[in-house]
C-alpha cells in the first residue's frame, strides 16, 4: 500500500505525496495534484503542432528542483528532447538561462528506437528530464505503458508530446493536458490526473505570453490601411524594408 | 662485475623496400618508378636498364622510360618491417628498425651476441634468417659487425658470414669504407672530404692519434658520437659499461582473439547471450591485468559453410569493463537478423590503449551493479547511438555568426556548448524552434500565408552578413498566424521571398 502507483478510490488525502516540481505558473499549482509537475511519471501533452511547450515547461526545466538535480547539488541533470519537432535554437535558449550542455538531442522517427530510446533514458538518474515528441506512429496503449513503467523507475520530468487528435483516446499516463495557443496566452486544460477525481468540465488556465512577444504596430503602420499581413510591393514599403542597390 | 660482453649486429637492408612495399601492380616488361618530391628513390630492373638511376628528376626519368610513376608511401614501409620484425622475432628478442634520413634505404637491425648458443652459432642463425628472408621475397643486403651502425655501413659493402669474424675484422672492414657510407651527413662527409679524409679508415687513425675531441670541435658532437658509435670507442669512461646504451627488445603486437565453437547452429539471440558474457569476462580479464581499456571490439559470426559476418561495436568511452560492451553487442545483434545459423562466435580487440588514471571498483564478482551517475550517463548515450546512430544524438551550441542557421551548431556530446551571446543577440527576440531548412511563405492576394494568414506583430530586425560565402541580407519579424501561434518570419531581401525560419513556443 505504499506504492505510489495504486489508485485508492476517491480519497486523495490518502495518496502517497509523491514530488512534484514547480511548474512556475501560481495558477497551474493550483490545479495540479502536490502542486506541480509530478516527477517519476509520465505527463502526456495533446497539441496540434508547436503550442507554446518551452513556455510551459521552461520554468521547471530551469528550476532544477527535480530529485535527480538534488542529488547531484551544482551539478544538474540532462534535458533530453527525443525526435523534437524542429531544432532548438541555442540563441533562444541562452537568453532563458537555460545550460546548453544540459541540453540533448536524440532523433529517432521510428516508433521502436523511439520507445527503446525512451525506457533508456528514464531509467538512467543522469536524465533530469525527457521531452520525447510521438513519431509519427501512433503509440498504442500497451506501448504507452511500457512508458509509464520505464518513467515510473526514474525520477525525473517524463513528457510525452502527442497529437490533439489522440485527446480522445484512452492512455495510462498519470497526467494528461491539453495545450492551445489562445489570444491571451497559452490555454492549459488538465483533463486526466490520477489521483484527482474530476467531477466537473475541467477548467483550462490561461498563461499569458511573454510581454516581448505581445509586440505593437510600427509607427509607420499606424497611418496605414487596416489589412494585417497583407504586403504589397506597390504599397510603400516599410520603414526599413528597402530595396538593396542593384536588386529589384 | 661480470666483463661486458662483446655485441653482434646483423644489419638487414631491404635495398628496394620502397618498390617492394608498395606491391604496386604491373607486368614484368613495364618500368615502375617510385618517387619523393619528384625524384626518383626506387625503380626496376626494366628502368634502371633504360637508364633510370636513384636521385634523378622523375622528368628525366620519364624521358628516358615510359614508366609507370608510383609515389613513395613510408607508412607502407614501415607497415612491411613491422610484419618482418614479427617474422624475425623468432631468432631474436633485440631487433630495432632503421631508416635513414637522407635516403630511402630501411632495414632492420639485430643484436645476436644473446641467441648465439640457441642456434648453434652465428654462422648457422645468420643462414637461418635468411632463408627466411628469402622466402618473402624482399631483396636484402646485409652487415655483420660489432656494433649497430657499424653493421648498417657493412651492409653496403657484400662480406660472406663465415662464423669466425672478431671485432679487429670488423674494424678492419669498416676502415675499408669510403666516407661517402655516412649518406645521413652530407655536409659532415663534405667537410671531411675537403679536409682530406677518404675512408672511415682515415677518420679512426685521427682519432687513435688525437682523440675525437677534434670532430667534435669541428663537426658537432652528434656526427662525433656516431663515428665513436660504428667503432664501438668509449669515450673516456673509467667505467664505459655503466654508460653502455641498453639494446632494445622488440614487443611483438599483442591482441585479444578468442572463439566459441557451438556444439549445434545457433540463430536465436538469446542463445548466445551467455557466451558473449563469457567471452567479454575474458576480454576484461585480459584488459585488467595489463592495465588496459579499448573502445571498439570486433565480434565474428561463422557457419559450417565457412560464411562469415563482422559485426563492429563502439564506444564512446574507452572500457575495461564488459558491461557496457555487452550492452552494446546485444543492441546491435537485436538491430539486425542472424544472416545464418551459427557455427563459431570470435571476439576479437585489436586496439587496446593504457588505461587512464582512473579510479576503478575493486569487484571480484563480475556482476551486474548499479553504476554512479556519470558512468550511467556514458552507458545510456553509447546504448542511444548504438541504437539510433552516432550522428542522431548530439548536443547544440552556439556560434558567432551574422546567420541564425549557421549560429546554431550541432556539436558531438563530448565536446562543450559554446554559450557567449554577444549583447546584439541577447536583446534580439528569438525563437525556441528554429528549422534547418526556412520554409516558404505564400504571398498570397489577402497577405502572407504559412499554414494559415499571417499578420507581422514585432519587427523588423534586419541580418546582413556572409558576404564572404553568399551574400545575405534578410528583416526579421515576430509574426502571428491567425490560430495566434508566433512564428520568426523573414523577408529575404535579395530573394524578395518570405520565409519562416522558426516558432516561439
Amino acid at each position: 500500500m505504499r506504492r505510489g502507483d495504486l489508485w485508492r478510490g476517491h480519497s486523495s488525502h490518502h495518496l502517497a505525496a509523491r514530488i512534484a516540481v514547480d511548474t512556475g505558473y501560481a495558477a497551474l499549482n493550483s490545479g495540479l495534484l502536490n502542486g506541480g509537475w509530478p516527477l517519476g511519471s509520465l505527463i502526456e501533452v495533446c497539441q496540434q503542432g508547436f503550442q507554446g511547450e518551452w513556455q510551459l515547461f521552461m520554468p521547471a526545466l530551469l528550476s532544477g528542483e527535480s530529485r535527480a538535480g538534488e542529488s547531484r547539488p551544482g551539478n544538474p541533470g540532462l534535458i533530453v528532447l527525443l525526435n523534437p519537432p524542429a531544432e532548438p535554437f541555442s540563441q533562444a535558449l541562452i537568453q532563458a538561462g537555460l545550460d546548453l550542455d544540459r541540453l540533448v538531442i536524440v532523433k529517432a522517427t521510428e516508433k521502436a528506437p523511439f520507445l527503446a530510446c525512451f525506457t533508456e533514458l528514464t531509467r538512467t538518474v543522469a536524465c533530469d528530464a525527457v521531452l520525447a515528441w510521438q513519431p509519427r506512429a501512433n503509440l498504442t496503449y500497451t506501448e504507452l505503458r511500457k512508458c509509464l513503467l520505464s518513467a515510473s523507475e526514474g525520477a525525473g520530468l517524463y513528457i510525452l508530446f502527442r497529437p490533439s487528435s489522440v485527446q480522445q483516446q484512452s492512455s495510462p499516463a498519470s497526467l494528461r493536458l491539453f495545450s492551445q495557443v489562445v489570444t491571451g496566452g497559452l490555454e492549459v486544460t488538465v483533463f486526466k490526473q490520477k489521483g484527482m477525481l474530476q467531477r466537473q468540465q475541467a477548467r483550462p488556465v490561461v498563461l499569458s505570453r511573454p510581454d516581448e512577444w505581445r509586440g505593437l504596430p510600427p509607427y509607420h503602420g499606424l497611418d496605414q490601411k487596416p489589412h494585417p499581413g497583407k504586403i504589397d510591393d506597390k504599397t510603400p514599403p516599410l520603414a526599413n524594408v528597402s530595396n538593396l542597390r542593384g536588386k529589384s | 662485475m661480470s666483463e661486458r660482453r662483446t655485441r653482434l649486429w646483423l644489419a638487414l637492408r631491404f635495398k628496394d623496400l620502397p618498390l617492394s612495399a608498395l606491391n604496386a601492380p604491373s607486368s614484368p616488361d613495364k618500368s615502375v618508378v617510385v618517387v619523393e618530391r619528384r625524384r626518383v628513390v626506387s625503380m626496376t630492373a626494366n628502368a634502371a636498364a633504360s637508364g633510370v638511376r636513384i636521385g634523378m628528376d622523375l622528368t628525366t626519368a620519364q624521358l628516358l622510360s615510359d614508366c609507370q610513376v608510383v609515389t613513395r608511401d613510408p607508412a607502407c614501409e614501415q607497415e612491411t618491417l613491422h610484419r618482418l620484425c614479427e617474422q624475425l622475432y623468432q631468432f631474436t628478442p633485440h631487433i630495432e628498425p632503421y631508416r635513414s634520413r637522407e635516403t630511402a634505404q630501411s632495414g632492420l637491425l639485430l643484436e645476436l651476441s644473446s641467441c648465439l648458443k640457441l642456434f648453434s652459432g652465428v654462422k648457422k642463425l645468420c643462414e637461418a634468417i635468411l632463408a627466411l628472408l628469402k622466402t618473402t621475397g624482399y631483396e636484402v643486403a646485409y652487415g655483420l659487425a660489432h656494433s649497430s651502425t657499424g653493421a648498417w655501413l657493412l651492409s653496403f659493402d657484400n662480406h660472406e658470414i663465415r662464423g669466425d669474424e672478431t671485432t679487429a675484422l670488423f674494424i678492419i672492414r669498416l676502415n675499408k669504407l669510403p666516407i661517402q657510407v655516412l649518406a645521413d651527413y652530407p655536409n659532415e662527409v663534405d667537410a671531411l672530404g675537403k679536409m682530406g679524409f677518404s675512408t672511415l679508415g682515415d677518420l679512426a687513425r685521427q682519432i687513435s692519434a688525437n682523440s675525437v675531441g677534434s670532430f667534435t670541435k669541428r663537426l658537432g658532437k652528434d656526427f662525433a658520437e656516431v663515428i665513436c658509435g660504428i667503432y664501438g670507442i668509449d669515450q673516456g669512461f673509467t667505467q664505459a659499461s655503466l654508460f653502455v646504451k641498453p639494446v632494445e627488445s622488440y614487443a611483438p603486437e599483442e591482441y585479444f582473439h578468442e572463439e566459441v565453437q557451438f556444439d549445434y547452429p545457433i540463430n536465436i539471440v538469446d542463445q548466445i547471450k551467455s557466451t558473449i558474457e563469457n567471452l567479454l569476462h575474458r576480454l576484461s580479464d585480459y584488459l585488467r591485468k595489463r592495465q588496459l581499456a579499448c573502445q571498439h571490439i570486433q565480434w565474428r559470426i561463422s557457419d559450417i559453410h565457412h560464411r562469415q559476418e563482422y559485426i563492429q561495436v563502439h564506444s564512446d568511452t574507452p572500457q575495461s569493463d564488459w558491461r557496457l560492451l555487452y550492452d552494446l553487442t546485444v543492441i546491435q545483434l537485436e538491430n539486425k537478423a542472424i544472416p545464418f545459423d551459427i557455427d563459431c562466435l570470435e571476439l576479437i580487440c585489436h586496439s587496446a590503449m593504457p588505461l587512464q588514471g582512473s579510479s576503478q571498483a575493486l569487484d571480484f564478482s563480475g556482476g551486474r551493479k548499479r553504476r554512479g551517475s556519470a558512468q550511467e550517463l556514458s552507458v545510456t548515450m553509447a546504448k542511444l547511438k548504438a541504437r539510433v546512430g552516432e550522428t542522431a544524438v548530439h548536443k547544440v551550441s552556439y556560434r558567432d555568426s551574422p546567420l541564425p542557421e549557421l549560429s546554431n551548431l550541432m556539436i558531438g556530446l563530448a565536446e562543450k556548448s559554446f554559450q557567449q551571446l554577444p549583447a546584439i543577440h541577447r536583446n534580439g527576440l528569438r525563437p525556441a524552434w528554429l528549422f534547418a531548412n526556412p520554409q516558404i511563405i505564400e504571398n498570397r492576394q489577402q497577405g502572407l500565408y504559412w499554414h494559415g494568414y499571417l499578420t507581422l506583430m514585432v519587427g523588423p530586425e534586419r541580418m546582413v552578413g556572409n558576404w564572404w560565402d553568399e551574400k545575405v541580407a534578410r528583416d526579421y519579424f515576430l509574426a502571428r498566424r491567425r490560430d495566434n501561434l508566433a512564428v520568426w518570419a523573414y523577408l529575404d531581401l535579395y530573394k524578395r521571398q518570405w520565409y519562416v525560419h522558426g516558432v516561439f513556443a
